[in-house]
Protein backbone atom coordinates (compact mmCIF):
# COMPACT_ATOMS: atom_id res chain seq x y z
CA UNK A 1 0.00 0.00 0.00
CA UNK A 2 1.78 3.17 -1.17
CA UNK A 3 -0.98 5.60 -0.16
CA UNK A 4 -0.25 7.84 2.77
CA UNK A 5 -3.90 7.83 3.83
CA UNK A 6 -6.06 4.84 3.14
CA UNK A 7 -9.66 4.78 4.37
CA UNK A 8 -12.05 1.88 3.90
CA UNK A 9 -15.74 2.05 4.81
CA UNK A 10 -15.07 4.35 7.75
CA UNK A 11 -18.12 4.78 9.98
CA UNK A 12 -18.78 6.80 13.12
CA UNK A 13 -22.06 6.73 14.97
CA UNK A 14 -22.77 9.18 17.79
CA UNK A 15 -25.14 8.17 20.57
CA UNK A 16 -26.94 11.42 21.42
CA UNK A 17 -29.74 12.19 23.83
CA UNK A 18 -32.65 14.22 22.55
CA UNK A 19 -35.85 15.69 23.88
CA UNK A 20 -38.71 17.95 22.91
CA UNK A 21 -38.59 21.60 23.88
CA UNK A 22 -40.31 22.96 26.98
CA UNK A 23 -40.34 22.43 30.72
CA UNK A 24 -42.44 19.24 30.68
CA UNK A 25 -40.07 17.54 28.30
CA UNK A 26 -37.12 18.67 30.42
CA UNK A 27 -38.63 17.08 33.53
CA UNK A 28 -39.47 13.87 31.66
CA UNK A 29 -35.92 13.74 30.30
CA UNK A 30 -34.60 13.80 33.88
CA UNK A 31 -36.32 10.49 34.54
CA UNK A 32 -36.24 8.85 31.18
CA UNK A 33 -33.82 9.89 28.54
CA UNK A 34 -34.29 9.15 24.87
CA UNK A 35 -31.25 8.38 22.78
CA UNK A 36 -30.76 8.31 19.10
CA UNK A 37 -27.88 7.00 17.04
CA UNK A 38 -26.71 9.64 14.62
CA UNK A 39 -24.43 8.51 11.82
CA UNK A 40 -21.79 11.23 11.43
CA UNK A 41 -19.77 9.24 8.92
CA UNK A 42 -21.65 6.49 7.12
CA UNK A 43 -19.03 4.39 5.35
CA UNK A 44 -16.59 6.44 3.30
CA UNK A 45 -13.55 5.17 1.40
CA UNK A 46 -10.72 7.05 -0.24
CA UNK A 47 -6.96 7.08 -0.43
CA UNK A 48 -4.48 9.91 -0.69
CA UNK A 49 -1.01 9.72 -2.19
CA UNK A 50 2.16 11.29 -0.80
CA UNK A 51 2.39 15.06 -1.28
CA UNK A 52 -1.23 15.58 -2.33
CA UNK A 53 -3.23 18.55 -1.04
CA UNK A 54 -6.85 17.44 -0.92
CA UNK A 55 -9.86 19.59 -0.09
CA UNK A 56 -12.48 17.92 2.03
CA UNK A 57 -15.80 19.62 1.35
CA UNK A 58 -19.28 19.39 2.75
CA UNK A 59 -21.88 21.52 4.53
CA UNK A 60 -21.98 21.83 8.32
CA UNK A 61 -22.56 18.45 9.91
CA UNK A 62 -21.48 16.52 6.81
CA UNK A 63 -18.92 14.52 8.79
CA UNK A 64 -15.75 16.31 7.68
CA UNK A 65 -14.39 17.12 11.12
CA UNK A 66 -15.41 13.72 12.48
CA UNK A 67 -13.40 12.09 9.69
CA UNK A 68 -10.39 14.29 10.40
CA UNK A 69 -10.64 13.49 14.10
CA UNK A 70 -10.75 9.78 13.37
CA UNK A 71 -7.81 9.98 10.97
CA UNK A 72 -5.73 11.98 13.42
CA UNK A 73 -6.52 9.49 16.18
CA UNK A 74 -8.82 11.51 18.42
CA UNK A 75 -11.91 9.42 17.75
CA UNK A 76 -12.45 5.68 17.66
CA UNK A 77 -14.67 4.93 14.68
CA UNK A 78 -17.69 2.67 14.96
CA UNK A 79 -16.61 0.63 11.96
CA UNK A 80 -14.33 0.44 8.96
CA UNK A 81 -10.60 0.75 8.67
CA UNK A 82 -8.04 3.45 8.19
CA UNK A 83 -4.28 3.56 7.87
CA UNK A 84 -2.28 6.75 7.90
CA UNK A 85 1.44 6.34 7.19
CA UNK A 86 0.79 2.65 7.80
CA UNK A 87 -0.53 3.25 11.36
CA UNK A 88 -4.02 2.70 12.72
CA UNK A 89 -4.56 6.30 13.86
CA UNK A 90 -6.75 5.72 16.93
CA UNK A 91 -4.10 3.54 18.52
CA UNK A 92 -2.23 6.81 18.88
CA UNK A 93 1.21 5.25 18.85
CA UNK A 94 3.89 7.84 19.59
CA UNK A 95 5.67 6.97 16.36
CA UNK A 96 2.51 8.00 14.48
CA UNK A 97 1.82 11.14 16.53
CA UNK A 98 5.35 12.40 15.84
CA UNK A 99 4.64 12.33 12.11
CA UNK A 100 1.26 13.99 11.85
CA UNK A 101 -0.57 17.09 12.99
CA UNK A 102 -4.19 18.15 13.35
CA UNK A 103 -4.72 21.89 13.25
CA UNK A 104 -8.19 22.97 14.23
CA UNK A 105 -9.16 26.59 13.72
CA UNK A 106 -8.29 28.55 16.81
CA UNK A 107 -7.75 25.66 19.22
CA UNK A 108 -4.81 26.26 21.47
CA UNK A 109 -1.65 24.17 21.22
CA UNK A 110 0.26 26.78 23.15
CA UNK A 111 0.62 27.72 26.78
CA UNK A 112 -1.17 31.04 27.21
CA UNK A 113 0.96 32.62 29.85
CA UNK A 114 4.39 32.22 28.34
CA UNK A 115 5.88 33.43 25.05
CA UNK A 116 5.47 31.21 22.01
CA UNK A 117 9.23 30.68 21.80
CA UNK A 118 9.10 28.92 25.18
CA UNK A 119 6.10 26.83 24.12
CA UNK A 120 8.05 25.85 20.99
CA UNK A 121 10.92 24.59 23.16
CA UNK A 122 8.44 22.44 25.10
CA UNK A 123 7.13 21.01 21.82
CA UNK A 124 10.68 20.39 20.62
CA UNK A 125 11.24 18.26 23.70
CA UNK A 126 7.89 16.45 23.50
CA UNK A 127 8.39 15.60 19.84
CA UNK A 128 12.12 14.91 20.35
CA UNK A 129 13.11 17.20 17.48
CA UNK A 130 16.90 17.31 17.07
CA UNK A 131 18.32 20.83 17.56
CA UNK A 132 19.46 21.36 13.94
CA UNK A 133 16.12 20.18 12.54
CA UNK A 134 14.29 22.35 15.06
CA UNK A 135 16.28 25.45 14.07
CA UNK A 136 15.71 24.77 10.40
CA UNK A 137 11.96 24.27 10.82
CA UNK A 138 11.63 27.29 13.10
CA UNK A 139 13.61 29.58 10.77
CA UNK A 140 11.46 28.49 7.85
CA UNK A 141 8.22 29.02 9.75
CA UNK A 142 9.35 32.39 11.09
CA UNK A 143 10.22 33.53 7.58
CA UNK A 144 7.07 32.20 5.90
CA UNK A 145 4.67 33.45 8.54
CA UNK A 146 6.57 36.57 9.58
CA UNK A 147 6.65 35.45 13.19
CA UNK A 148 9.75 37.25 14.43
CA UNK A 149 7.88 40.08 16.22
CA UNK A 150 5.49 37.61 17.90
CA UNK A 151 7.78 34.97 19.33
CA UNK A 152 8.66 36.67 22.58
CA UNK A 153 5.25 38.01 23.61
CA UNK A 154 3.01 35.95 25.93
CA UNK A 155 0.54 34.10 23.73
CA UNK A 156 -2.45 35.59 25.57
CA UNK A 157 -1.45 39.09 24.43
CA UNK A 158 -1.52 38.20 20.71
CA UNK A 159 -4.43 39.08 18.43
CA UNK A 160 -6.52 36.27 16.91
CA UNK A 161 -4.70 36.42 13.59
CA UNK A 162 -1.30 36.53 15.25
CA UNK A 163 -2.19 33.62 17.48
CA UNK A 164 -3.39 31.58 14.51
CA UNK A 165 -0.06 32.09 12.81
CA UNK A 166 1.82 31.02 15.91
CA UNK A 167 -0.52 28.03 16.33
CA UNK A 168 0.26 27.03 12.78
CA UNK A 169 3.94 27.14 13.48
CA UNK A 170 3.45 25.13 16.69
CA UNK A 171 1.56 22.45 14.78
CA UNK A 172 4.19 22.17 12.08
CA UNK A 173 7.42 22.50 14.07
CA UNK A 174 7.94 18.75 14.03
CA UNK A 175 7.70 18.73 10.21
CA UNK A 176 4.79 16.30 10.05
CA UNK A 177 4.46 14.10 6.99
CA UNK A 178 0.67 14.36 7.19
CA UNK A 179 -1.28 17.47 8.15
CA UNK A 180 -5.02 17.57 8.80
CA UNK A 181 -6.20 21.17 8.64
CA UNK A 182 -9.71 21.88 9.86
CA UNK A 183 -10.87 25.33 8.76
CA UNK A 184 -7.37 26.79 8.80
CA UNK A 185 -8.48 30.31 7.86
CA UNK A 186 -11.67 30.59 9.88
CA UNK A 187 -12.19 33.98 11.52
CA UNK A 188 -9.26 35.64 9.75
CA UNK A 189 -9.36 38.78 7.63
CA UNK A 190 -8.95 38.50 3.87
CA UNK A 191 -5.24 39.33 3.74
CA UNK A 192 -4.42 36.93 6.58
CA UNK A 193 -6.43 34.21 4.82
CA UNK A 194 -4.39 34.78 1.68
CA UNK A 195 -1.19 34.65 3.68
CA UNK A 196 -2.09 31.36 5.38
CA UNK A 197 -3.05 29.95 1.97
CA UNK A 198 0.28 30.92 0.47
CA UNK A 199 1.98 29.47 3.48
CA UNK A 200 0.22 26.10 3.18
CA UNK A 201 1.05 25.89 -0.53
CA UNK A 202 4.68 26.81 0.10
CA UNK A 203 4.99 24.40 3.01
CA UNK A 204 3.60 21.58 0.89
CA UNK A 205 6.02 22.41 -1.92
CA UNK A 206 9.03 22.56 0.38
CA UNK A 207 8.37 19.57 2.61
CA UNK A 208 6.22 17.34 0.43
CA UNK A 209 3.77 16.93 3.31
CA UNK A 210 0.43 15.35 2.51
CA UNK A 211 -2.41 17.70 3.42
CA UNK A 212 -6.12 17.07 3.89
CA UNK A 213 -8.01 20.27 4.61
CA UNK A 214 -11.57 21.35 5.21
CA UNK A 215 -12.74 24.87 4.62
CA UNK A 216 -15.93 26.78 4.09
CA UNK A 217 -13.99 29.31 2.08
CA UNK A 218 -13.93 28.08 -1.49
CA UNK A 219 -11.01 30.43 -2.14
CA UNK A 220 -8.90 28.20 0.14
CA UNK A 221 -9.87 25.14 -1.83
CA UNK A 222 -9.42 26.71 -5.25
CA UNK A 223 -6.02 28.08 -4.30
CA UNK A 224 -4.67 24.90 -2.73
CA UNK A 225 -6.40 21.76 -3.92
CA UNK A 226 -6.31 20.04 -7.28
CA UNK A 227 -8.39 17.28 -5.84
CA UNK A 228 -11.50 17.46 -3.69
CA UNK A 229 -13.52 14.95 -1.77
CA UNK A 230 -17.13 15.97 -1.22
CA UNK A 231 -19.19 14.39 1.55
CA UNK A 232 -22.72 15.00 2.71
CA UNK A 233 -24.64 13.27 5.52
CA UNK A 234 -21.54 11.16 6.07
CA UNK A 235 -21.59 9.75 2.54
CA UNK A 236 -19.00 10.37 -0.15
CA UNK A 237 -20.51 12.19 -3.13
CA UNK A 238 -17.49 13.03 -5.21
CA UNK A 239 -13.77 12.29 -5.23
CA UNK A 240 -11.72 13.73 -8.07
CA UNK A 241 -10.31 16.81 -9.77
CA UNK A 242 -11.66 20.11 -8.61
CA UNK A 243 -11.75 21.19 -12.25
CA UNK A 244 -13.98 18.24 -13.16
CA UNK A 245 -16.31 18.79 -10.20
CA UNK A 246 -18.39 21.33 -12.12
CA UNK A 247 -18.86 19.11 -15.16
CA UNK A 248 -19.73 16.12 -13.00
CA UNK A 249 -21.97 17.78 -10.47
CA UNK A 250 -23.50 20.66 -12.45
CA UNK A 251 -24.86 19.57 -15.83
CA UNK A 252 -25.06 23.15 -17.09
CA UNK A 253 -22.88 26.03 -18.23
CA UNK A 254 -23.38 29.68 -17.57
CA UNK A 255 -23.82 32.09 -20.47
CA UNK A 256 -23.61 35.79 -19.64
CA UNK A 257 -25.09 38.21 -22.17
CA UNK A 258 -24.80 42.01 -22.10
CA UNK A 259 -27.37 43.82 -24.23
CA UNK A 260 -27.40 47.30 -25.66
CA UNK A 261 -29.51 49.77 -23.60
CA UNK A 262 -33.24 49.44 -24.10
CA UNK A 263 -33.03 46.00 -25.72
CA UNK A 264 -35.78 43.56 -24.83
CA UNK A 265 -34.52 40.43 -22.97
CA UNK A 266 -37.77 38.47 -22.89
CA UNK A 267 -36.93 36.41 -25.94
CA UNK A 268 -33.79 35.06 -24.25
CA UNK A 269 -35.79 32.44 -22.32
CA UNK A 270 -35.81 30.41 -25.51
CA UNK A 271 -32.04 29.90 -25.24
CA UNK A 272 -31.84 28.74 -21.61
CA UNK A 273 -33.05 29.30 -18.03
CA UNK A 274 -32.75 32.95 -17.10
CA UNK A 275 -31.09 33.00 -13.68
CA UNK A 276 -30.72 36.73 -13.19
CA UNK A 277 -31.16 40.04 -14.91
CA UNK A 278 -29.20 43.06 -13.80
CA UNK A 279 -29.94 46.03 -16.04
CA UNK A 280 -28.49 45.03 -19.41
CA UNK A 281 -26.68 41.89 -18.11
CA UNK A 282 -28.56 38.57 -18.33
CA UNK A 283 -27.30 35.25 -16.96
CA UNK A 284 -28.54 31.99 -18.47
CA UNK A 285 -28.06 28.34 -17.51
CA UNK A 286 -27.88 26.07 -20.54
CA UNK A 287 -27.32 22.30 -20.80
CA UNK A 288 -23.56 21.62 -20.88
CA UNK A 289 -23.59 19.85 -24.27
CA UNK A 290 -25.71 22.50 -25.89
CA UNK A 291 -23.63 25.47 -24.68
CA UNK A 292 -21.53 26.11 -27.85
CA UNK A 293 -24.53 25.87 -30.16
CA UNK A 294 -26.69 28.17 -27.94
CA UNK A 295 -23.89 30.71 -27.66
CA UNK A 296 -23.44 30.75 -31.45
CA UNK A 297 -27.18 31.17 -31.95
CA UNK A 298 -27.27 34.03 -29.44
CA UNK A 299 -24.48 35.86 -31.27
CA UNK A 300 -26.22 35.26 -34.56
CA UNK A 301 -29.77 36.11 -33.46
CA UNK A 302 -28.99 39.14 -31.27
CA UNK A 303 -26.72 40.73 -33.87
CA UNK A 304 -26.28 44.45 -33.20
CA UNK A 305 -28.14 44.27 -29.87
CA UNK A 306 -25.28 42.21 -28.27
CA UNK A 307 -22.40 44.02 -26.58
CA UNK A 308 -20.70 41.11 -24.82
CA UNK A 309 -21.11 37.36 -24.31
CA UNK A 310 -19.27 34.90 -22.01
CA UNK A 311 -19.49 31.11 -21.58
CA UNK A 312 -18.15 29.38 -18.50
CA UNK A 313 -18.54 26.88 -15.68
CA UNK A 314 -20.67 27.86 -12.74
CA UNK A 315 -18.79 29.26 -9.72
CA UNK A 316 -17.54 26.44 -7.52
CA UNK A 317 -19.67 27.71 -4.61
CA UNK A 318 -22.75 27.36 -6.78
CA UNK A 319 -21.79 23.82 -7.79
CA UNK A 320 -21.28 22.79 -4.20
CA UNK A 321 -24.48 24.51 -3.13
CA UNK A 322 -26.35 22.73 -5.90
CA UNK A 323 -24.93 19.36 -4.85
CA UNK A 324 -25.95 19.86 -1.26
CA UNK A 325 -29.40 21.26 -1.90
CA UNK A 326 -30.16 18.54 -4.45
CA UNK A 327 -29.05 15.89 -1.98
CA UNK A 328 -31.03 17.48 0.81
CA UNK A 329 -34.26 17.44 -1.16
CA UNK A 330 -33.80 14.03 -2.80
CA UNK B 1 11.63 11.39 30.06
CA UNK B 2 13.85 13.27 32.52
CA UNK B 3 14.70 15.84 29.83
CA UNK B 4 10.99 16.20 28.99
CA UNK B 5 10.15 16.78 32.63
CA UNK B 6 12.94 19.31 32.99
CA UNK B 7 11.62 21.30 30.00
CA UNK B 8 8.01 21.08 31.15
CA UNK B 9 9.04 22.17 34.65
CA UNK B 10 10.86 25.23 33.31
CA UNK B 11 7.79 26.25 31.26
CA UNK B 12 5.50 25.63 34.23
CA UNK B 13 7.76 27.65 36.53
CA UNK B 14 7.59 30.57 34.12
CA UNK B 15 3.83 30.26 34.04
CA UNK B 16 3.31 29.82 37.78
CA UNK B 17 5.59 32.73 38.68
CA UNK B 18 3.04 35.09 37.12
CA UNK B 19 0.26 34.13 39.53
CA UNK B 20 1.51 35.05 42.97
CA UNK B 21 -1.91 35.99 44.34
CA UNK B 22 -3.37 32.71 43.23
CA UNK B 23 -0.50 30.87 44.93
CA UNK B 24 -1.09 32.78 48.14
CA UNK B 25 -4.76 31.72 48.07
CA UNK B 26 -3.77 28.08 47.54
CA UNK B 27 -1.52 28.43 50.54
CA UNK B 28 -4.41 29.71 52.65
CA UNK B 29 -6.52 26.81 51.40
CA UNK B 30 -3.92 24.35 52.68
CA UNK B 31 -3.86 26.02 56.08
CA UNK B 32 -7.41 27.01 56.90
CA UNK B 33 -9.05 23.63 57.37
CA UNK B 34 -6.40 22.08 59.62
CA UNK B 35 -6.25 25.22 61.77
CA UNK B 36 -10.03 25.28 62.24
CA UNK B 37 -10.02 21.65 63.38
CA UNK B 38 -6.97 22.23 65.52
CA UNK B 39 -8.73 25.12 67.29
CA UNK B 40 -11.87 23.01 67.78
CA UNK B 41 -10.02 19.99 69.21
CA UNK B 42 -7.91 22.22 71.45
CA UNK B 43 -11.12 23.60 72.92
CA UNK B 44 -12.59 20.10 73.35
CA UNK B 45 -9.42 18.84 75.02
CA UNK B 46 -9.46 21.79 77.41
CA UNK B 47 -13.12 21.15 78.27
CA UNK B 48 -12.40 17.44 78.91
CA UNK B 49 -9.66 18.20 81.42
CA UNK B 50 -6.73 18.35 79.03
CA UNK B 51 -7.04 15.38 76.67
CA UNK B 52 -9.37 13.43 74.37
CA UNK B 53 -8.69 9.74 73.78
CA UNK B 54 -5.06 10.18 74.80
CA UNK B 55 -4.58 13.27 72.61
CA UNK B 56 -3.56 16.39 74.52
CA UNK B 57 -3.92 19.86 73.00
CA UNK B 58 -0.19 19.70 72.14
CA UNK B 59 -0.72 16.31 70.42
CA UNK B 60 -3.57 17.75 68.37
CA UNK B 61 -1.36 20.67 67.40
CA UNK B 62 1.40 18.25 66.32
CA UNK B 63 -1.12 16.18 64.39
CA UNK B 64 -2.72 19.08 62.54
CA UNK B 65 0.57 20.80 61.73
CA UNK B 66 1.81 17.54 60.18
CA UNK B 67 -1.55 17.06 58.51
CA UNK B 68 -1.48 20.51 56.92
CA UNK B 69 1.89 19.65 55.45
CA UNK B 70 0.63 16.29 54.15
CA UNK B 71 -2.59 17.84 52.84
CA UNK B 72 -0.58 20.41 50.95
CA UNK B 73 1.77 17.94 49.31
CA UNK B 74 -0.89 15.38 48.44
CA UNK B 75 -3.59 17.67 47.09
CA UNK B 76 -4.61 17.18 43.45
CA UNK B 77 -6.97 19.50 41.62
CA UNK B 78 -6.62 17.99 38.17
CA UNK B 79 -10.16 16.57 38.16
CA UNK B 80 -11.65 20.08 38.21
CA UNK B 81 -9.46 21.11 35.30
CA UNK B 82 -10.07 17.95 33.37
CA UNK B 83 -13.78 18.68 33.01
CA UNK B 84 -12.93 22.10 31.64
CA UNK B 85 -10.36 20.65 29.26
CA UNK B 86 -12.79 18.05 27.92
CA UNK B 87 -15.69 20.51 27.57
CA UNK B 88 -13.57 23.20 25.90
CA UNK B 89 -11.78 20.77 23.60
CA UNK B 90 -8.43 21.58 25.16
CA UNK B 91 -7.73 17.95 25.83
CA UNK B 92 -7.66 17.12 22.12
CA UNK B 93 -4.32 18.76 21.25
CA UNK B 94 -2.78 17.10 24.28
CA UNK B 95 -4.09 13.69 23.27
CA UNK B 96 -2.46 14.07 19.88
CA UNK B 97 1.03 14.70 21.21
CA UNK B 98 3.44 11.87 21.88
CA UNK B 99 3.21 12.41 25.64
CA UNK B 100 0.41 11.20 27.91
CA UNK B 101 -1.73 14.15 29.15
CA UNK B 102 -1.16 12.97 32.72
CA UNK B 103 2.43 14.24 32.63
CA UNK B 104 1.35 17.87 32.22
CA UNK B 105 -0.71 17.56 35.39
CA UNK B 106 2.16 15.95 37.28
CA UNK B 107 4.43 18.84 36.35
CA UNK B 108 1.82 21.46 37.20
CA UNK B 109 1.18 19.74 40.50
CA UNK B 110 4.87 19.62 41.43
CA UNK B 111 5.43 23.25 40.45
CA UNK B 112 2.56 24.70 42.48
CA UNK B 113 3.44 22.65 45.53
CA UNK B 114 7.06 23.69 45.27
CA UNK B 115 6.25 27.40 45.05
CA UNK B 116 3.64 27.42 47.79
CA UNK B 117 5.81 25.32 50.13
CA UNK B 118 8.04 28.38 50.65
CA UNK B 119 5.18 30.14 52.38
CA UNK B 120 3.68 27.08 54.01
CA UNK B 121 6.66 25.85 56.01
CA UNK B 122 7.22 29.09 57.97
CA UNK B 123 3.46 29.46 58.48
CA UNK B 124 3.26 25.95 59.94
CA UNK B 125 6.30 26.61 62.14
CA UNK B 126 4.45 29.63 63.50
CA UNK B 127 1.32 27.55 64.19
CA UNK B 128 3.42 24.83 65.85
CA UNK B 129 5.04 27.34 68.20
CA UNK B 130 1.78 29.18 68.94
CA UNK B 131 -0.11 25.99 69.83
CA UNK B 132 2.94 24.42 71.53
CA UNK B 133 2.75 21.40 69.28
CA UNK B 134 4.31 18.16 70.45
CA UNK B 135 6.04 15.81 68.02
CA UNK B 136 7.45 12.40 68.90
CA UNK B 137 9.35 12.18 65.65
CA UNK B 138 12.45 9.98 65.52
CA UNK B 139 14.96 9.58 62.70
CA UNK B 140 13.08 6.63 61.18
CA UNK B 141 9.88 8.66 61.12
CA UNK B 142 11.47 11.19 58.81
CA UNK B 143 13.09 8.43 56.72
CA UNK B 144 9.72 6.69 56.23
CA UNK B 145 7.75 9.89 55.90
CA UNK B 146 9.31 10.88 52.58
CA UNK B 147 8.39 7.69 50.67
CA UNK B 148 5.06 7.55 52.49
CA UNK B 149 4.27 11.11 51.38
CA UNK B 150 5.25 10.31 47.78
CA UNK B 151 3.06 7.19 47.81
CA UNK B 152 0.19 9.21 49.27
CA UNK B 153 0.54 11.95 46.64
CA UNK B 154 0.64 9.37 43.85
CA UNK B 155 -2.49 7.54 45.15
CA UNK B 156 -4.37 10.84 45.48
CA UNK B 157 -3.26 11.86 42.01
CA UNK B 158 -4.32 8.59 40.35
CA UNK B 159 -7.66 8.54 42.20
CA UNK B 160 -8.25 12.15 41.14
CA UNK B 161 -7.64 11.15 37.54
CA UNK B 162 -9.98 8.17 37.83
CA UNK B 163 -12.78 10.47 39.00
CA UNK B 164 -11.86 13.03 36.35
CA UNK B 165 -11.98 10.42 33.61
CA UNK B 166 -15.72 10.18 34.17
CA UNK B 167 -15.78 13.36 32.06
CA UNK B 168 -15.22 11.16 29.01
CA UNK B 169 -18.72 9.84 29.55
CA UNK B 170 -20.58 12.67 31.19
CA UNK B 171 -18.53 15.78 30.25
CA UNK B 172 -19.51 17.24 33.65
CA UNK B 173 -17.72 15.76 36.63
CA UNK B 174 -17.80 18.47 39.27
CA UNK B 175 -20.55 16.73 41.24
CA UNK B 176 -18.58 13.48 41.30
CA UNK B 177 -15.41 15.31 42.24
CA UNK B 178 -17.12 17.15 45.07
CA UNK B 179 -18.61 13.90 46.38
CA UNK B 180 -15.16 12.30 46.23
CA UNK B 181 -13.67 15.22 48.17
CA UNK B 182 -16.36 15.02 50.86
CA UNK B 183 -15.90 11.27 51.36
CA UNK B 184 -12.18 11.83 51.52
CA UNK B 185 -12.71 14.61 54.03
CA UNK B 186 -14.55 12.24 56.35
CA UNK B 187 -12.35 9.16 56.03
CA UNK B 188 -8.88 10.62 55.49
CA UNK B 189 -8.30 11.78 59.06
CA UNK B 190 -9.07 15.45 58.56
CA UNK B 191 -12.02 15.83 60.93
CA UNK B 192 -10.25 13.80 63.58
CA UNK B 193 -7.14 11.62 63.76
CA UNK B 194 -8.01 8.10 62.54
CA UNK B 195 -7.21 6.74 66.03
CA UNK B 196 -10.03 8.84 67.49
CA UNK B 197 -12.70 7.80 65.02
CA UNK B 198 -15.55 5.69 66.43
CA UNK B 199 -15.05 1.90 65.94
CA UNK B 200 -16.93 1.16 62.74
CA UNK B 201 -15.85 4.37 61.02
CA UNK B 202 -12.24 3.64 61.90
CA UNK B 203 -12.51 0.16 60.40
CA UNK B 204 -14.01 1.60 57.22
CA UNK B 205 -11.29 4.26 57.12
CA UNK B 206 -8.54 1.64 57.17
CA UNK B 207 -10.17 -0.26 54.31
CA UNK B 208 -10.71 2.78 52.08
CA UNK B 209 -7.75 4.49 50.40
CA UNK B 210 -8.29 7.94 51.92
CA UNK B 211 -6.60 7.33 55.26
CA UNK B 212 -3.51 6.18 53.41
CA UNK B 213 -3.37 9.55 51.69
CA UNK B 214 -3.63 11.86 54.73
CA UNK B 215 -3.82 10.07 58.08
CA UNK B 216 -1.00 7.58 57.53
CA UNK B 217 1.79 9.96 56.45
CA UNK B 218 0.63 12.42 59.11
CA UNK B 219 0.95 9.85 61.90
CA UNK B 220 4.26 8.59 60.53
CA UNK B 221 5.71 12.12 60.56
CA UNK B 222 4.52 13.15 64.01
CA UNK B 223 5.64 9.87 65.57
CA UNK B 224 2.14 8.59 66.20
CA UNK B 225 2.86 4.99 65.22
CA UNK B 226 5.28 2.18 66.02
CA UNK B 227 7.75 1.13 63.32
CA UNK B 228 5.81 -2.09 62.66
CA UNK B 229 2.56 -0.17 62.38
CA UNK B 230 4.13 2.35 60.02
CA UNK B 231 5.52 -0.37 57.76
CA UNK B 232 2.14 -2.12 57.70
CA UNK B 233 0.43 1.14 56.72
CA UNK B 234 2.98 1.70 53.99
CA UNK B 235 2.19 -1.79 52.71
CA UNK B 236 -1.42 -0.55 52.48
CA UNK B 237 -0.20 2.48 50.55
CA UNK B 238 1.66 0.29 48.06
CA UNK B 239 -1.52 -1.80 47.65
CA UNK B 240 -3.61 1.30 46.92
CA UNK B 241 -0.97 2.67 44.60
CA UNK B 242 -1.11 -0.49 42.50
CA UNK B 243 -4.92 -0.59 42.57
CA UNK B 244 -5.33 3.08 41.66
CA UNK B 245 -2.71 2.92 38.91
CA UNK B 246 -4.21 -0.22 37.37
CA UNK B 247 -7.71 1.25 37.74
CA UNK B 248 -6.65 4.41 35.96
CA UNK B 249 -5.09 2.44 33.11
CA UNK B 250 -8.31 0.49 32.58
CA UNK B 251 -10.70 3.40 32.87
CA UNK B 252 -8.49 5.67 30.74
CA UNK B 253 -8.40 3.15 27.91
CA UNK B 254 -12.16 2.76 28.00
CA UNK B 255 -12.61 6.54 28.31
CA UNK B 256 -10.58 7.57 25.28
CA UNK B 257 -12.57 5.12 23.19
CA UNK B 258 -15.65 6.92 24.40
CA UNK B 259 -14.20 10.40 23.92
CA UNK B 260 -16.20 12.37 21.42
CA UNK B 261 -13.84 15.35 21.26
CA UNK B 262 -16.70 17.80 21.79
CA UNK B 263 -15.93 21.44 21.26
CA UNK B 264 -12.75 20.55 19.44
Amino acid sequence: MSSVIDVRELRKMFHVSEREEGLGATVRALVRRRYRDVPAVAGISFSIEPGEVVGFLGPNGAGKTTTLKALSGLLHPTGGEARVLGFVPWRRENEYLRQMTLLMGNRSQLVWDIPASDSFRVLQEIYKIPEDQYRRALDELVALLDLAPLLHKPVRSLSLGERMKVEFAAGLLHSPKVAFLDEPTIGLDVSMQARIRRFIAEHNRRTGATILLTSHYMADVVALCKRVIVIHHGVLLYDGDLAALASRMAPYKVIGVTLRDGSEADGLAAYGDIQSRDEARVTLHVPRDAAPERAARLVNDLGERLIDISVGDPAIEDVIDRVFTTEATS
Amino acid sequence: MIATYRTLLVAQFQQASQYRVSMFLYLLFSLIRPIIFLAAWTAVAAARGGSVGGFSAADFAGYYVCMALVLHFTTAWNAYEFEFEVAQGRLSPKLLRPLHPLHYSVVENITWKFFTAFGLVPALAFVAITFQARFETQWWNVALFVPSLLLAAAIRFFLGWIVATAAFWTTRVNAAVTLFDRIMFIFAGQIAPLALMPGILQSIAYVLPFGYIIGVPTDILRGGATLDQALLWMGGQVFWLIVSYAGLQLIWRAGVRQYSAVGA
